[in-house]
């Protein structure tokens, strides 16, 4: 039996353990708050432009279980919004205990409130890990899926300091860097002007402070675009954002809210003073972070460098996903990421050749590029994401974007590797 | 590199202290000059955003004060009990396990300043008892004080492995105690007692000449047995109080022990330990020659076993790095 052990229970690494599980391992999640899915509490955008054909590439390699949730608790399907076609909103409010229950069905044993601080080698391989109760965790193989956001110094020294996010650093602890631990030195995220890390690019906003009509229209149509008053528009803003795809000029001239449970706020923070001057707004209040009319949270500080199958170099048995394994954008991307490397988590403890998503479908592509681009001092100021930004324009360009799912299916299908995420290897 | 360090100070209103000035903060590695969150030993607050909310400064530092002197109470010929008038706020911060003082005479130079551990305090009148037992220059110009006393404080180290003491609970305990080692052993021992632990105490008198907290362990409900710790010829412990320890631990199923003198008695009581098939947590007084206190001078620091330095008057650690 190969025990693999997950290090965060984020998206990215509940979908390492759909996998890992899925091709026969014995699975354990650390996590380090009382929460799985991390900043996914928070988000709720799925689908929009490429990540259409990244869901359902997903789902006809074999790892259905989490779009299919994600699905489930839409609040709204096929959306529009500046920049944006088609975007499904999952409520942020009950995805997390489905996800959860869908985990603990499949088997995965969940360990909360388990910080891992430290690991104990044995040359280049990893033997295991220590959580801050002083407990060491063995294990075969390990899937670094911290992310790469904060902790609270990191959030000073390149933000503007702890705005007291759904990751709740002051209370469970730091995530710390396993690889970097393990010996092996992080990658660096950088924005425009050769700063390090990005501002986390949403806030929300508490539904129940906003004026009714702007209620009403969320609840119906999913989205509302306000006018920002021309004194207020800050252009700046958009260059610290980490989501490219939303650092587009409509975002700074427009407040875009989008319905996931909370009203989602399109930008990285907004004081709170000018926010009220917006008809509709007057009594708004922020409920993540709770600092966003001042700060959010700073990510890409902490990647790992990593082959295509997902494996950090110079570790023998560490693989890592989502946004520590490169500088990734969302929800569906930490998916896509953490399904290969759960699936990998096996092959390489029995000592198969890791899977490589071919290039011909966007999931072998992003993963492939990003580690491409990583690499060129260029490639560090950009993010990948299917949704926008550069890789959508590539997407399109190399005829990967599709919404037909009878043709997404068709392309994996040429490829052989329907459902190869099913396949029990032990 | 899998040892938990913690710095006593570390959260406290004295953190972040001069360390984080120079770049050699004991947790933050934002501290130790270097440019990313690196948190092993969170202590629930960050080091860095509290340093840079002081504009880049340490927090004040603890300052000395000149204390009146209450009463002084000879109980041998070099023992003494002194009692200290503190402020309120003073006795409070004082009143836990490990806590200790520097005093010197008012009259005297600054490196006259001796660590001096907590025995008792009475929060409700703002006042401490220390014990002191004459040795050298330092505690004999002490002994010579009358009516004022200069104090800086307060200080936590005083012994290692007080996540330990203060995680037992319902559970058995047993104190090896020598000498004026006597002293800081009462505040742990009304610790345990106050968290519903059974607790056993042997006690030598050691170079102190008289059991002086005798009465007080025994008024805290402990079973108090009288021992030889350590044999004066070998340095080490003797086997019949070896084979006494290990009674305890397997018949009255004691699960912490803290061993209260010095390195040579910790050392016997962490091997004796280590050799134990049950796990039993090991506590012990913090023996290192403290003379600041707080993590500049260097004379505290001790090397553990990969030869790594700990500066062991900020340092917490299982003194099983240090002892065994």
């Amino acid at each position: 039996m190969a025990k693999v052990i997950v290090i965060g229970g984020g998206w990215a690494g509940c979908a390492t353990a759909v996998t890992a599980k899925k091709a026969g391992a014995d699975v354990t999640v650390l996590e380090r708050t009382d929460l799985l899915l991390g900043l996914g509490n928070v988000g709720g955008i799925m689908r929009n432009n490429g990540r259409y054909t990244a869901a359902e590439e997903i789902k006809s390699l074999g790892a259905e279980e989490l779009i299919e949730i994600t699905d489930r608790v839409a609040r709204h399907k096929n959306v529009d919004f500046p920049g944006h076609k088609h975007a499904t909103l999952y409520d942020v409010q009950l995805i997390e205990p489905m996800v959860r229950r869908k985990l603990r069905e499949m088997g995965v044993n969940i360990k909360f409130e388990s910080r891992v601080i430290d690991v104990k080698m044995a040359g280049p391989k990893i033997i295991s890990v220590l959580t801050s109760d002083e407990n060491w965790t063995e294990g075969d193989v390990f899937v670094e899926a911290t992310g790469s956001t904060g902790p609270m110094g990191n959030c000073l020294r390149y933000g503007k300091g702890c705005s007291m996010c759904i990751l709740r650093c002051p209370t469970f602890g730091p995530r710390i860097s396993i690889s970097q631990r393990a010996g092996v030195e992080d990658l660096l995220g950088q924005r425009g002007d050769d700063s390090y890390g990005a501002m986390s690019g949403s806030c929300k906003l508490s539904k129940g402070s906003l004026g009714t009509e702007v209620v009403e229209k969320l609840d119906k149509e999913g989205v509302v675009v306000l006018p920002v008053p021309q004194d207020d528009i800050n252009m700046e803003k958009l260059g610290m954002k980490v989501c490219q795809q939303y650092a587009l000029k409509e975002f700074a001239e427009n407040i875009v809210l989008l319905d996931t449970g909370y009203a989602k706020l399109m930008t990285s923070y907004y004081p709170l003073e000018k926010l009220r001057k917006i008809p509709g707004l007057e009594n708004a209040r922020y409920d993540d972070p709770y600092s966003g009319g001042r700060a959010n949270s700073i990510r890409y500080l902490s990647m790992a460098p990593r082959n295509n199958g997902m494996k950090v170099e110079g570790v023998q048995n560490l693989l890592c996903a989502g946004e520590k394994s490169g500088l990734f954008v969302g929800h569906t991307e930490a998916i896509a990421t953490g399904s290969l490397a759960g699936h990998n988590s096996v092959r390489l403890h029995l000592g198969m050749p890791l899977l490589e998503l071919p290039r011909s479908i966007s999931l072998g592509d992003i993963i492939a590029y990003a580690n491409e681009m990583i690499k060129l001092p260029a490639g560090l100021k950009n993010r990948y994401t299917f949704s926008g930004g550069n890789y959508f324009t590539r997407m399109q360009e190399q005829g990967l974007y599709t919404t037909d799912p009878a043709q997404i299916r068709q392309r994996i299908e040429r490829m052989n590797l329907i459902d190869i995420f099913k396949v029990k290897l032990v | 590199m899998y040892r938990i360090l913690d710095c006593i100070d570390a959260g406290s209103e004295y953190c972040p202290c001069y360390l984080a000035e120079t770049g050699e903060c004991l947790t933050c590695s934002q501290l130790q000059g270097k440019t990313f969150c690196d948190c092993k030993n969170w202590k629930g607050v960050c080091i860095y955003q509290e340093y840079v909310w002081n504009r880049l400064r340490m927090k004040e530092r603890r300052k000395n004060t000149i204390c009146e002197l209450v009463e002084k109470k000879h109980v041998s010929e070099n023992v003494m009990i002194i009692k200290i008038k503190v402020t309120r706020t003073m006795a409070r911060e004082l009143n836990q396990p490990g806590a200790y003082v520097f005093l010197r005479g008012t009259d005297e130079a600054e490196y006259f300043e001796t660590p001096m551990a907590i025995m008792a305090v009475d929060e409700r009148e703002g006042a401490i008892d220390i014990a002191v037992q004459v040795r050298g220059v330092k505690t004999k110009s002490l002994s010579q004080a009358d009516s004022e006393i200069s104090l800086r404080g307060p200080y936590w180290n005083g012994l290692l492995g007080l996540k330990f003491i203060k995680g037992l609970r319902d559970s058995s305990a047993l104190l090896a105690i020598r000498g004026i080692g006597q002293a800081p052993a009462l505040p742990v021992a009304r610790k345990l007692v106050t968290a519903g632990n059974r607790v056993e105490v042997i006690l030598d008198v050691g170079r102190s000449e008289v059991n002086f907290t005798k009465e007080n362990f025994l008024e805290l409900g402990c079973v108090v047995t009288e021992k030889s710790l350590l044999d004066p010829a070998s340095l080490l412990v003797p086997e019949a109080t070896l084979a006494y320890i290990k009674k305890s631990i397997t018949e009255n199923g004691v699960k912490l022990v803290y061993s209260g003198g010095s390195d040579k008695l910790h050392l016997g009581i962490g091997r004796l330990l280590s050799s134990q098939q049950e796990r039993v947590y090991f506590a012990c007084s913090n023996d290192a020659r403290i003379c600041c206190g707080e993590g500049i001078c260097g004379s505290c620091h001790t090397r553990l076993s990969d030869g790594s330095r700990v500066k062991t008057c900020k340092t917490q650690l299982s003194p099983v790095e240090l002892f065994t």
